[in-house]
């Protein structure tokens, strides 16, 4: 044991002193931080956010996003809906090779679903955009290792028939993943080989230190211009700035103080990207908890009390934007038009004197649950409530976990929480946030009409009348206060200025298929 | 001699079982449940609940739990991580196994080695410009926080100078300011006892014979003095190294070394239970072993304790 230990350590070693002296022949590597290991490095296991940072680069799906957030076809170039909207006909990319040379076709799409599904494989965040295919919940209950309802047409046409309408298949973020590798490298293939489609292909993985990709020649969309990425493991983030500024690395998506830093820090002008993430933050009154949360007008006051801009400034360091309605830019079905609501105390006074609460007469106590991270930003909003409202908040600090399980549970009266999309379309947040049966709805607010609209929504694939019922749905919601949103976090990353083609969107960067990196 | 050594063993290992038990307990008495922690924004899926809590062995009775505990320590997996879900714990730490005793064994020498030579240096010049440097050295060695110190070489050598990579691990001089910091504050430490000591043993009739007899200073200070200057410094080079080694969790977080101690504070961090008990196991036992090593020599050079066995 021991000595493989020593063997592992110094052949590491051996390996990182190797790189370093290549390095000065292979000048195009892009050199960028993650903040830990990935939690995994396979395309069916996946289901966190740092391996996704990585294998976005290797693994492609149906479609692909553009610098400005768009969704852009990838694997698949068109598709339609079946006429009973239960499935959908896929065209798929021809003159695709996966990074073993092998074509892409029909065939792999099909094998990936499955081995999704099969139970043995622990399949990870993607495994759940399968539930409504037919004969799914038979691969899943180990009855079959075939998925009844994806039928295998040709090369390039595949065929997906759900039990239920499920307009937004062909956007959900898949890995689609080579089917001969497997018998090829055995099971544990992903730690040696790449099984990818995308513009890089898997090299290594040092853990603790680094992964490393290199460019894949015949990549559909073109050879990237630079020979490979370096995803350098760097936990600190102000250990990844100073990297940065000496030079160590090309890139640094900025994480807790680094932030500021980069912010604040005159050096960084002209290097740095921003972008809002695709995460709702918004206020939860569970009027199930808290009797005066059943009144809209108490409701909009809670609304009206805290100022988004002394938020911006005095909590987030500027790296934040306002917040108003429940679906952010760069997520399809956003509403540019979205009125903003305004921080006026005056008008909440009114309206908690309107709905028989005058200077917050009459009010039970009540309490803001959340966890440490978190605790400045409720103070604020605790001390703006109980000044303005003559609301009696206490804040509660717990355990994150626990404070999940009870917000999912309905089991916490007032918050303050986020709620990042998994895919590009704002019907992420409308159906999991405040559809009534969604088992994420954790301020319990429940509206006939606003359900109906989401059902609708999600029988439409048309999606200029699909955004239309998203923007209905959202003024239903809005209409009378059953929320509202606070900020959205803003992404802060710095390139050096060689560096070109970097697109950070609200998912994260794009894959790094178009950078270049100048001497 | 070994029949001493022996019985130290028995009773180290007595030590790590007591360790065991207590990482078991306390990971108990972590508020909220890891299950929970794993599964986040998804804690509303009852089945993928079920199914993570078969995996980890959690849904059995806890002292069942611990069986299973004993037996992945025994097999040598130490069990799943929760993180990097399906890995071997000793997968996760493999690469950071030695990287962190190494540092330490690393600093300790060199602390050593420059703190009683300072220390004789101030000793034998009591109260000359000499030992007024070394002395105030020291204290500002001591009282200088060992992130501030990193972050103002960072700036100064790495930034400003491009001298010295800021970070990283693999490469020699990527090692000079890890150890920098480390060695810093014990070396202060040791240097202001190996004064107090040399000043006391010098004092000493002995010394005052040596030198009557005509030996030349050198002599004097470097065999009769020191050897009896380091007998009582040696216990407490065990302390230094607890100190070195929870040391080594800043160093290797802000110089990005993949050893155990960043490793410790990222699984804290990401509630990989599994990984922080085997960590915490893993430093019970440098230590103790240290401490054995340090016992032994003590004995070796004082034949009063293995005699009677005693001293700890």
């Amino acid at each position: 044991m021991m000595l493989k230990t020593m063997r592992t350590l110094f052949g590491t070693s051996a390996l990182v002193a190797g790189l370093a002296l290549a390095g000065a022949a292979v000048a195009a590597e892009l050199r960028t931080n993650i903040p830990a290991d990935p939690g995994m490095i396979d395309p069916i296991t996946y289901s966190e956010l740092v391996a996704g940072d990585v294998l976005g680069n290797v693994y492609e799906g149906f479609i692909g996003l553009d610098a400005d957030g768009n969704v852009v076809p990838a694997l698949a170039t068109s598709w339609e809906a079946h006429d009973d909207n239960l499935g959908f006909t896929f065209h798929l990319r021809e003159g695709v090779k996966f990074h073993s040379g092998r074509d892409f076709t029909a065939a792999d799409v099909k094998y990936t679903f499955e081995q999704l599904l099969i139970p043995g494989n622990r399949g990870g965040l993607n495994a759940s955009y399968l539930d409504p295919i037919v004969g799914a919940q038979a691969v899943k209950d180990g009855t079959t290792e075939t998925l009844e309802g994806v039928t295998v047409v040709d090369d390039h046409t595949l065929d997906v028939r759900f039990t239920t309408p499920d307009v937004l298949f062909p956007i959900y973020p898949f890995y689609f993943m080579d089917s001969g590798i497997v018998e090829e490298h055995g099971p544990e293939w992903f730690n040696s080989v790449s099984a990818g489609t995308g513009p890089f292909r898997f090299e290594a993985w040092d853990r603790g230190q680094e992964v490393r990709l290199s460019a894949h020649e015949d990549y559909w969309g073109g050879a990237p211009e630079i020979d490979g990425v370096r995803f350098i493991i760097v936990p600190t983030g102000d250990t990844a700035v100073s990297m940065y500024e000496a030079g160590e690395l090309d890139l640094v998506y900025a994480a807790d103080t680094a932030i500021r830093r980069i912010l604040v820090d005159d050096q960084f002008e002209g290097q740095r990207i921003t972008a809002p993430a695709a995460q709702v933050q918004y206020i939860g009154m569970n009027s199930n908890l808290y009797e005066p949360f059943k009144d809209p007008r108490v409701r909009e006051a809670v609304c009206l009390s805290f100022d988004r801009q002394a938020m911006i400034e005095g909590l987030y360091d500027g790296a934040a934007f306002p917040l108003y309605g429940q679906i952010t830019p760069g997520v399809a079905g956003y509403n540019p038009d979205f009125p903003a609501i305004p921080y006026n105390p005056e008008r909440a006074r009114e309206l908690m004197a309107e709905a028989g609460y005058p200077g917050g007469e009459g009010l039970p106590p009540v309490k803001m649950q959340t966890t440490e991270p978190n605790r400045n930003l409720h103070l604020y909003l605790a001390s703006q409530f109980q000044e303005i409202l003559g609301m009696p908040v206490e804040v509660e600090i717990v355990e994150r976990g626990g404070h999940i399980r009870a917000m999912n549970a309905g089991e916490v009266p007032f918050f303050h929480w986020g709620w990042s999309a998994g895919y590009p379309d704002a019907l992420y947040f409308l159906s999991q946030m405040w559809y009534g049966p969604s088992p994420y709805n954790r301020g319990r607010w429940q509206n006939d009409e606003y359900d109906a609209l989401i059902e609708q929504a999600q029988q439409t694939p048309d999606e200029q009348e699909r955004y239309k019922l998203y923007h209905a749905a959202e003024n239903v919601l809005m209409g009378e206060f059953g929320t509202c949103g606070t900020t959205m976090r803003m992404q802060v990353a710095v390139k050096k200025p060689n560096v070109e083609g970097v697109a950070l969107t609200p998912f994260r960067f794009l894959p790094f298929a178009d950078v270049t990196i100048a001497e | 001699m070994i029949g001493y050594a022996m019985r130290r063993l028995v009773g180290l290992v007595g030590v790590w079982f007591i360790a065991i038990v207590l990482t078991f307990v306390a990971v108990q008495f972590v508020p909220g449940d890891p299950i929970m922690a794993l599964l986040s924004d998804r804690s509303g899926d009852p089945v993928l609940e079920a199914r993570l809590r078969a995996d980890y062995g959690l849904d059995r009775p806890l002292p069942v739990q611990f069986l299973d505990y004993l037996g992945n320590i025994a097999n040598g997996s130490f069990g799943l991580s929760f993180r990097y879900a399906g890995t071997p714990v000793i997968e996760v730490i493999a690469g950071g196994l030695l990287i962190t005793p190494m540092l330490a064994l690393l600093a300790i020498t060199l602390a050593v080695g420059l703190g009683v030579l300072l220390g004789i240096v101030a000793a034998v010049r009591q109260n000359t410009w000499a030992d007024t440097a070394v002395i105030l050295g020291l204290v500002t060695g001591v009282s200088i926080p060992n992130f501030a110190l990193s972050a103002f070489l960072v700036w100064f050598l790495s930034i400003k100078a491009g001298l010295l990579p800021v970070a990283g691990w693999g490469r020699p001089e990527q090692l000079v300011l890890p150890l920098i910091v480390l060695v810093v504050p014990p070396t202060a430490y040791i240097a202001r006892l190996t004064r107090t000591y040399m000043l006391e043993v010098l004092n000493q009739d002995y010394i005052r014979t040596a030198r009557a007899k005509g030996l030349r200073e050198r002599l004097v200070i470097w065999r009769h003095a020191l050897r009896n200057t380091l007998v009582p410094l040696l216990t407490t080079v065990g302390i230094i190294f607890g100190g070195l080694l929870s040391g080594t969790f800043v160093v290797e977080t802000i110089f990005n070394i993949p050893g155990l101690g960043r490793l410790a504070i990222e699984s804290i961090f990401a509630r990989d239970y599994p990984v922080t008990m085997t960590i915490v196991l893993l430093f019970t036992v440098f230590y103790s072993l240290i401490n054995l090593a340090v016992d032994l020599a003590y004995a070796a050079l004082d034949p009063r304790i293995r005699l009677t066995g005693g001293a700890g």
